[in-house]
């Protein structure tokens, strides 16, 4: 069965602009980044603003992939979640959903997991 | 759930609006797919979690270059050790664009002080016939309580 709309949209990548986040709010992040932070040049927020849209757009992308591969429409937590486990680059971004809602079946017995399963 | 875009909250960390976070993923998926809510809140912050690690990174990078100024060549360099070197490209090009949009703003500026065609005596001139034909139109049309011309065109 083809979905049209799906790889046209991948295709073009939908963009209709350049999307500039707040640059203030860029530097307020930074600044709380480490503790030795030196002096941040008026541009480099501008740098990361652009770094940031295409980091999303990855992220967003291979999210996508997997729910793809679950045939659904909507785009749930756990597909973030398993695209960051499955990207080598996103590694930093582990801690973040491990301690989240999503179930390692390495951390359940097999009667547990079957109990798990039928929920 | 708490308010995230509210500035001063001394131990939060601050986040990216959600309006404009939501429009690039949106942006990126077809028409018909819906992003959850949890989804959203998890891409933001991982976004927020992706500024940290290069900004850290960049600031070793210009630690090590001896600078006291984080500058955008430290964030590209950052980006590639960190493993999103096909990002340069694009970021490095949004960049330069940026700087030619902002160049061109100053320059329309400058533009403004040279716009003026008239010495200040001809634009005087200019406003006195304007002033002249006005009041010859209005002559023309309604009966004046005095009249200093001594043509009297219109007026039995």
């Amino acid at each position: 069965m083809r979905q049209a709309g799906v790889y046209s949209g991948m295709v073009s990548g939908g963009r209709t602009g350049p999307h500039l986040l707040p640059l203030a709010r860029i530097k307020k992040i930074m600044k709380k980044s480490g503790d030795n932070v030196k002096m941040i040049s008026g541009e480099a927020p501008i740098v990361f603003s652009k770094a940031c849209e295409l980091f999303i757009e990855e992220l967003t992308r291979r999210s996508w992939m997997v729910a793809m591969q679950g045939k659904r429409r909507t785009l749930h937590k756990d597909d973030v979640a398993t695209a960051i486990v499955a990207t080598d680059i996103f590694d930093f971004l582990v801690d973040l959903v491990s301690s989240g809602n999503s179930i390692n079946p390495l951390d359940f017995s097999p009667v547990e997991m079957e109990t798990v399963l039928e929920s | 759930m708490e308010p995230m875009d509210i500035v001063g909250k001394s131990k939060e960390d601050a986040s990216l609006p959600k309006a404009t976070m939501t429009k690039i993923i949106k942006e990126m998926l077809p028409p018909d797919v819906r992003v959850a809510r949890d989804a959203q809140d998890l891409l933001i912050e991982c976004c927020v979690e992706f500024i940290n690690l290069v900004s850290s990174e960049s600031n070793d990078v210009c630690s090590r270059e001896e600078k006291r100024t984080i500058a955008p060549e430290h964030v590209l360099k950052a980006l590639e050790v960190l493993g999103f070197g096909e990002y340069i490209e694009d970021v490095y090009a949004a960049y330069e664009q940026h700087k030619l949009e902002t160049m061109q703003d100053s320059l329309k500026g400058g533009k403004w002080s040279n716009g003026a065609e008239m010495t200040e005596e001809e634009a005087l001139a200019e406003q006195q016939r304007m002033f002249a034909e006005a009041r010859a139109r209005m002559n023309g049309g309604v009966a004046p309580p005095k009249q200093p011309d001594p043509d009297q065109t219109i007026e039995s």
